[in-house]
């Protein structure tokens, strides 16, 4: 009865220590929450930050774009006048594994007095929360802006399908196979020699143009100045998110597009303060655990003290 | 035992921290490699910075021009790095009439083969002749043949970079997108459709056959001619100055306005809605915007003084067309064909001008008029007599009687010359 008694003790003691000491390093790890994502130094990477402007007022939806891309990542592709079909817009698309881009169609409005195609695709962000939820790093912001998948290191646990505010990563669900992530790399192969992304060689209107996105910044800023009664007064993705490499000005309102209601920060900016913060430096786990240690060194001094007063007693 | 089982789960717990931070670490140095690379890209690119000077420029008639609203860089108009004002170094750029070229419609080619762009279609002709007459109406031949300057009409492809890969300036749209959005703009309104084949080939035709069948239909066919109103009647809501007459024929005939003074932004869609038309079904539901008063009013106001003065505009019924005679004066033909201004001097006041030919007209005086304008060309006994010899007080509406000088003598059986074609 007496042992029972010593053995509960410890080990609620134990409990209340390591709750309290729990509460404590996620209180520790919580100050640092104005610590920067995993991609500092914003400023200095977007001067080398290419992106892309897509122009809703000028896209008249011929899919131009979508077969570029098919072409361009060597999917099955089929004849050019089957993208003319234009009842594909009778419902909203996604990408798909074999469809990085798709253009959506919507009804006309606001000034607007023709439909509102536009283009749907991985938006590229500054700071993108597939690559920061993925656990094996199997995605790269790459300084051109790029975000591109490695398919050989991931797990397939599609955390970056959750991750991203767009939902734009899919994943190859009818493959058993090592299925993969698919989404669009911004051409990455094809800018790396030169060329530019397939989708902007391809649109006959021009409602796609490639550069620098500081430079795109101020192309769609001069375009919503010189016609301000043809635009809506904002450039999606300028600051969504923590601003995004692919950037949109359209006659209405974004959300009456289907833009998802995203705000300005970044979104793995929250999850990674809390993450890196517990592991800053690893000085947060090193003093948990020597305090640990600690508490287990000073309980085991316990019951040996305890013990030998026992024995002591015994002998006694 | 149960210490042991402690110890274990410790060092699993420490081994997975362990790993995880190392994880992050790797793509930190991952990310440092890129940015090696990011410079390397930088530099191929050209900063194209100098399109943002912010220069604006006051004419000789206090009009502004501000060069950042024009879809011009620098270079442009300037061939040095940095123009200053004693040293421009202009290029042939007309900068402040930058378009000065205007043909009749007809001068122009009557189609134009576009083919220099190389893509899934094949070339296509390009009923221009059509075109430039439609485009009569609103913004003339700069509808299109924007920023021309003096002198012949500029290749879209002086400004418009044909490869778009090549595309140094991204703020000038490559030429496969210029040539589009030049149609889309209004054919996307107007047919409702964007079809490719609407103006390109289609697979089972043969191009030399769709070139010759173009020809065919369109060498002689022209774009019915314009019917300009006489007069617009407004009706407004308000209960007193309920109408408004708009005199158009004046304004373009006598004030001599051109079409796109008013109707620069129009678009075709404003005269042929065709697919509306055809399915008798409108679903394209134009909203009405709520005009200010002041663009309600813009039409008016660019030249008449709408402040105080609504009257002169909003009356009880419908306003006739302005009868010169009605005022005591016939314009007659002589005067028909002037502008108002013409003998109007005062801009605004058009009351108290003296009937008197003389008032206007100061070469009304002997040896300064040539009398053969009139039809009747003085033999020398008359023309060297004083005006007012003949033409009594001056009065030069009233023709001369023979008969006061000449007893028995009456025109036309007796002339003082001889009568001339009129100039």
């Amino acid at each position: 009865m007496d042992e029972k008694v010593k053995n509960q003790n410890p080990r609620r003691t134990f409990l209340k220590q390591f709750a309290v000491g729990t509460a404590a390093s996620v209180g520790v790890s919580l100050i640092p929450t104005k610590t920067e994502a995993k991609f500092k130094d914003t400023q200095r990477e977007n001067e080398t930050r290419m992106g892309v402007l897509f122009d809703a007022t000028l896209c008249a939806g011929c899919r131009n774009c979508e077969r570029a891309c098919k072409v361009a990542h060597n999917f099955p592709v089929d004849d050019i006048e089957t993208f003319r079909d234009r009842s594909v817009y009778k419902e909203y698309r996604r990408p798909s594994p074999n469809n990085y881009t798709v253009v959506n169609e919507f009804p006309p409005s606001g000034v607007a007095t023709f439909p509102i195609d536009v283009k749907v695709q991985c938006m590229h962000c500054n700071e993108p929360a597939c690559a920061s939820a993925c656990i094996v790093g199997a995605f790269t912001k790459h300084a051109s802006g790029a975000v591109t998948w490695n398919s050989d290191m991931c797990i397939g646990c599609r955390y970056c399908m959750v991750a991203c505010p767009f939902q734009i990563p899919t994943f190859e669900y009818d493959k058993a196979i090592q299925p993969k992530i698919q989404k669009c790399d911004l051409c990455f192969e094809r800018t790396k020699v030169g060329k530019i992304p397939a989708c902007v060689e391809n649109c006959p209107v021009g409602a796609l143009t490639y550069g620098p996105r500081e430079e795109l910044l101020l192309l769609a800023k001069e375009k919503i100045e010189r016609h301000p009664d043809k635009y809506y007064h904002h450039v999606f993705g300028e600051y969504e998110v923590g601003g995004t490499s692919w950037l949109y000005v359209a006659p209405v309102e974004f959300s009456e597009l289907k833009f998802p209601p995203v705000g300005d920060s970044p979104a793995p900016g929250v999850t990674e303060a809390i993450q890196h913060g517990i592991f800053a430096y690893f000085i947060p786990p090193l003093a948990l655990f020597s305090w640990l240690g600690g508490v287990m060194y000073v309980n085991n001094r316990k019951n040996k003290k305890i013990e030998n007063e026992a024995n002591e007693g015994e002998k006694k | 035992m149960k210490s042991k089982i402690k110890f274990l789960s410790f060092i699993v717990f420490v081994l997975a921290i362990t790993f995880t931070f190392t994880q992050c670490s790797h793509n930190d140095k991952e990310h440092s490699n890129d940015s090696d690379k990011a410079s390397v890209l930088d530099d191929s690119f050209d900063k194209i910075d100098d399109s943002q000077s912010n220069s604006i420029e006051i004419n000789e008639h206090g009009v502004k021009f501000d060069h950042t609203k024009m879809a011009l860089s620098c270079k442009d108009c300037h061939s040095c790095q940095y123009p200053t004002k004693q040293k421009p170094c202009l290029i042939n750029c007309p900068r402040k009439q930058l378009i000065t070229v205007y043909h009749a419609p007809e001068e122009g080619p009557t189609l134009v083969e576009m083919n220099q762009i190389k893509g899934d279609y094949k070339p296509f002709m390009f009923t221009h002749k059509l075109h430039a007459q439609m485009a009569n109406m609103t913004g003339g031949c700069q509808t299109c043949h924007h920023y021309n300057t003096t002198g012949p009409i500029q290749k879209c492809s002086n400004c418009h970079e044909s490869d778009r890969a090549k595309v140094k300036n991204i703020h000038i749209p490559d030429l496969e997108s210029a040539y589009h959005r030049m149609c889309l703009t209004c054919h996307r309104e107007w047919s409702h459709s964007t079809d490719c084949q609407q103006c390109h080939l289609s697979k089972d035709q043969n191009p030399e056959e769709y070139k010759k069948s173009k020809i065919a239909k369109y060498q002689h066919k022209d774009h019915p001619p314009l019917v300009e109103p006489g007069k617009i009647v407004y009706q407004t809501k308000h209960s007193s100055g309920k109408f408004v007459t708009f005199q158009h024929e004046d304004h373009t005939k006598l004030f001599g306005l051109e079409c796109k003074s008013c109707h620069g932004d129009d678009n075709c869609i404003s005269c042929h809605d065709y697919w509306n038309k055809q399915t008798g079904n409108n679903t394209v539901k134009f909203k009405k915007t709520h005009k200010t008063f002041q663009q309600h009013h813009n039409p008016c106001s660019n030249c008449h003084t709408i402040q105080n003065n609504c009257g002169k505009c909003h009356k009880e019924q419908e306003v006739d067309k302005f009868n010169h005679s009605s005022t005591g004066f016939n314009l007659g033909t002589n005067h028909s064909h002037l502008q108002c201004n013409a003998c109007h001097k005062k801009t605004g006041v058009f009351k108290g001008l003296n009937k008197n030919c003389t008032s206007c007209h100061n070469n009304f005086v002997m040896g300064k008029f040539d009398h053969k304008k009139t039809g009747l060309q003085l033999n020398e006994m008359h023309a060297d007599f004083d005006c007012s010899s003949c033409h009594t007080n001056n009065n030069f509406a009233v023709s001369p009687v023979c008969n006061d000088c000449h007893d028995g003598y009456s025109y036309p059986a007796k002339k003082p010359g001889k009568l001339v074609k009129k100039k």
